[in-house]
Formats: structure tokens, sequence, C-alpha cells
């Protein structure tokens, strides 16, 4: 970090965000042009922005229709786990915090299994909207059982475990008694955007927006509840109120992601570690680059569940985990050296 | 900037823990608390901090303390969270949080981290973590950080605890330039030798009530100050004239 002349440098460097920007536009575009049907990079930027010399007929719905949609898709999913990931983390004080700690995974995984195992057919349909309230109730559960949340998150925390279990019991159980289910739900689980289309991107983009908008709006007070409460509180920041508003938000934006998408594991762990690791920042000043890591990732990776082995398509997951892993097992590693 | 104690008292469940407490905090002048543990002192700061709910009235500039948002009172804990993988940097500019929007590193909070960082000899190690400062390094960190801030009034819950005799006087110091500033400071502290040398009033606080307060000199050479460590403690008075004290082993003397 240089030091300019009788001031400290900037904690954030904006140019990191400008060039996670550009990274996460230039994957967009490819992930656009590659699949079954390969489409030039110049094309495709001339259909985006509808100019002359773009593709027309089939290449056009491709790419409107079916990649555009999916990208699109992506980038909010990737960026709402990601973001949710990051935000978890700083309010319990916990790097292996993860979106769906406080049982919006499996109260999402019960819903999801009660739409399937319905013997009401017509539910099936109503799959998002099964997973969204579970994943929503489930950590509602786990604020009222908590009931000391706003003295102690780790009393949270630890409910959210026991409603976690509690749901994934259940959700066992209907699965058991309707084998048929089975596979639909298991292929729920591993996640996919399979299913991504303009009304899916419609719906699902209000909430994430909002819920980023919210957190992008008090990351910056957020780096306050990595101290204890009498600390924040003197720093002007309210700690409880804070951490309410911190929680809602990312559980509506992972509810959202969840019920477009499935359980995608991983993005929410690693990307935010990955850009704490690589520019030696854990200030939530990065939860926009931190939105767009997740962005990248996750539209990276569904590039490769469904170009790998085309034309059968990988679970997203598989790729997420595959990838990320190691990946994240470099950085903490290079992370640790420097903090020696 | 002046705060005005009447009839204050803290419950925590059925136990009182500050008990019908009245009190005129001197404006720009270093007030320490003393007494023994579990006196009430953390309680007192925390009340002052507008965190802990209470009833009677602590008037700061005439405003109730836990209607004010706007006040600008800086806090250095006796046990600080250490939040993991910041930097002494980012960690002295959350002081400047409630100046600075989100996003926004002005200019001005930049010079003033570097201005801090300089006073308190932490300058230079600006990229180290946090969580591997030692112990008076840290204490360091957490004035500067107060500091950053350009408060009005600091709190500070035991400044000197877990610290050497060397690392002490020089947060001591630190302090007294920042009152000699014009802030009003209000610290608890065990060290009755080193509260008589640097707070010009002393309040003496048992089972939580106030059992003595003034002028430190005189807080110091009162008998009733021994009753309140029930009379374990001696006090000495240097040629310098400067009252040093030490516990006292016989209890009956």
């Amino acid at each position: 970090m240089s030091t300019e002349h009788g001031a400290i440098a900037r904690i954030w460097n904006w140019r990191i965000t400008a060039f996670c920007a550009l990274i996460l536009f230039l994957v967009a575009l490819a992930a656009v042009s590659f699949g079954p049907i390969s489409i030039s990079f110049i094309k495709v930027f001339k259909t985006l922005f509808d100019l002359p010399g773009g593709s027309t007929g089939l290449d056009r719905t491709v790419i409107m229709q079916l990649r555009l949609p999916r990208v699109v898709l992506g980038i909010l999913v990737g960026s709402a786990l990601a973001t949710s990931g990051a935000v978890y983390q700083t309010v319990f004080h916990n790097p292996l915090a993860d979106p769906y700690l406080l049982g919006a995974a499996s109260g999402a995984g019960l819903g999801a299994t009660i739409a399937i195992t319905s013997t009401h057919h017509n539910l099936a349909g109503a799959l998002p909207i099964f997973a969204f309230a579970g994943g929503v109730l489930a950590v509602l559960t786990s604020f009222f059982i908590s009931g000391k949340f706003f003295a102690d998150p780790n009393s949270l925390l630890l409910s959210g475990i026991a409603v976690g279990s509690f749901a994934t019991a259940i959700q066992t159980y209907l699965q058991q008694r309707h084998s048929a289910a089975l596979r639909p739900v298991y292929s729920w689980i591993l996640g996919d955007l399979t299913n991504a289309n303009w009304s899916v991107v419609a719906w699902s983009s209000i909430y994430i927006a909002i819920a980023l908008i919210v957190l992008f709006m008090v990351a910056k007070q957020l780096d306050g509840l990595m101290l204890s409460d009498e600390e924040a509180y003197s720093l002007g920041i309210n700690p409880k109120k804070l951490r309410i508003i911190a929680v809602a938000a990312a559980t509506l934006a992972t509810a959202t992601a969840v019920s477009a998408s499935g359980l995608i594991g991983f993005v929410g762990i690693v990307v935010p570690h990955l850009v704490r690791g690589l520019t030696h920042r854990v200030t939530n000043r990065s939860l926009i680059t931190i939105a767009m890591a997740g962005a990248a990732f996750l539209v990276l990776a569904d590039l490769g569940a469904r170009t790998l082995l085309s034309p059968a398509e990988l679970p997203i997951g598989v790729i997420t985990a595959f990838v990320g892993a190691p990946f994240f097992l470099v950085v903490l590693r290079n992370r640790r050296k420097v903090s020696q | 900037m002046s705060i005005v104690i009447t009839d204050l008292t803290v419950r925590y469940g059925d136990k009182v823990v500050l008990d019908d407490i009245s009190l005129d905090i001197a404006d720009g002048k270093w007030t320490c608390l003393v007494g023994p543990n579990g006196a009430g002192k953390t309680t007192f700061l925390k009340v002052l901090l507008g965190m802990a709910p209470y009833s009677g009235s602590i008037q700061d500039q005439g405003v109730e303390v836990f209607k004010s948002h706007h006040r600008n009172v800086a806090f250095v804990p006796q046990h600080p969270q250490i939040p993991q993988g910041m930097t002494v940097a980012e960690y002295v500019m959350l002081g400047r949080s409630k100046r600075d929007g989100w996003g926004n590193e002005s200019l001005t909070s930049r010079s003033y981290v570097h201005k801090v960082l300089t006073e308190t000899h932490l300058f230079g190690m600006q990229n180290n973590l946090v969580a591997q400062l030692s112990g008076g390094e840290m204490q360091r960190a957490l004035i500067a950080r107060a500091l950053a801030q350009e408060p009005e009034l600091i709190l500070l819950d035991e400044p000197t605890s877990a610290l050497d005799l060397h690392h002490q006087i020089s947060v001591l110091n630190n302090i007294e330039l920042l009152k000699d500033g014009g802030v009003t400071v209000i610290s608890t502290m065990h060290d009755l030798t080193l509260a008589a040398m640097f707070a010009e009033r002393i309040v003496v606080l048992q089972g939580g009530k106030i059992l003595l307060s003034g002028d430190s000199q005189q807080v110091i050479h009162s008998p009733e100050l021994k009753r309140a460590y029930d009379n374990r403690i001696d006090v000495y008075t240097l040629d310098s004239g400067r009252p040093v004290v030490v516990a006292s082993k016989d209890r009956d003397n």
C-alpha cells in the first residue's frame, strides 16, 4: 500500500471493483457466445446492444431466449449468494458461515419436496413459491426460537442449526414415503440454472435487487459488527438494528436465489474469501466487488456445466465445488503466508 | 460539554447495579472511577454511552443520553472484540465511519488517520493485522481509533490493565493529550496511584453507590477511601508530594 503524503492509502481501491466489473462483462459475453451453437463475440455484442449486423433468426432466439436469461439468472443468483455469504460471515464473526446457515436451505428443501411429492400435480409448477416460503419460514422460526438474538448472534446460529435439522428430517420422511420423488428432489438439491427464462429472471431480480441495494447501503457500517456491541455503539452504529437489517436482506436474497435455482453450494463461502484473500482486505467496502465476483464465478461455472459434457449437463454445484475448493485452498495458503 | 447525572439507578433483573447516583461530570476534565470489582464502574460507562437502560436522568449538554443519536462519544473497552483479518489502518479508519458516509474515504479522514497513527506511534504498522498486535500496540490502536473519532467525550474501561509500566504511562500520556485538546475524559482504573497522577477528579464507587467524589488529591488522602477497599490499602506521600497507594497486608491497621 503506497502512502500519499500525510494521508494513509485508501482502504478500498475502486480499481479492483472496476476490474471485477470488466471480468464479469467478459465472462457474461463468453457465456452467451459458447454452447452447442457457437456464435462469435462480435455478433453477440451487436445483438445484445441492438447494433446493426447482429444475429437474426435462430441465432437471435438462442441468444435472447435461451442463453441470455440463463446468464442473467446466473448473475443474480451468484451475486445474491456471494453477498449473503459475506454478510453472514461478518454478522456471525464466523468465516465458515454460509448463506444456508439459518435454515434457509433446509427450509427451502422441505418446501420444494412438499411441492414435488404433492399428489396435486399442479403444485409442481409452484415449486419456487414453496421453496421461497420454506426458506423464509425456517429463518423466521430460527429468529423466533432464539429470542435472544438481539443480545447474542450465536443463539440465532444454534437455533438455525436446530430448525435446519428438523426441516431436513421431515424432508427425508416425505422422500421415503414418495420414492418416485427422490430423483427430482435430488436434482433440485444439486441446483441448476436450466429453468431460466425471462419470467423467472423478472421476479427473482426484484427481490435480489432490493436485498442487495439494502446491503450495499449498510456495507460500510457492517464493518462495525466485527467489533463488540459497545464499540459499535460508540462508532454511531446500532448493532442490534443493523444485524436484523443485514440478516433479513441476506435471507431475502438467499431464499430468492434458492427458489430460482435450487441449492448451489460453495459460492457463498468461496467467493467472499477469494476476494478478501486476493485483496488482503476484510472490509465490507468490498461487498459490491464480492457480488460481481460471485456473479462471474457462477456464470463461468454454469458455462462449464452446460459445455464440458455437451450435450449432457453437469450439475452446477459439482463445478462450483470442483473448481472452487482447490482455488480456495491456494488463496487461504497465500493469505496465511502474508499475515505471518 | 457537561454531564449532569440525577438519581441514576440501573438494574439487571433484580440486582441493583447502580443505586441512586447523582453526580456532575466536569467539562474538559479527566474523571476517574475507582472502586473494587463489581462496584458498577463498567455499567456506569455503558450507561454514559447511552446503550444501557436506566432510571433517573443523565443529561449531556441538556439532552437525555439515550435519546440523543448525535453525541460523539468514543469508547475504549477493556476486552475489545478483535476483528480477524483487519489491518490497523482499517481498524483506525472505523473511527471515521460516523463522519464519512458509505464508500466515502475522504482525504480529510485519511489525513486524520495518518495523524493519529503518528501520535500513537503506530505509523509504519498500518498494514499489520490487528489480531497480531502486542498488548501495548493493541491498546494504542484502540486509543488511535478513539482519537480518529474526534470525540467530545471519551470513555475508557481500564485502559492500563494488561500493560507494563512503560506502556501504562505512554497510553495515559496519549489520553492526557486528548484532554488537553478539550475532550472530557471518563475512565475506570484499578491503579489508584496512576488515577491520582493523571485524573483531576476521582469518584469512588462501592456496591453501586458513590462513596466519595471530588478533587483527586483530596479523595486519595481521605480515610473514606480506605474503607471502600476494606482497609486493605495504605497511602504514602513521596517527597515530591505525589501520593502512592499500595496494598496493605494487615487488615486491622
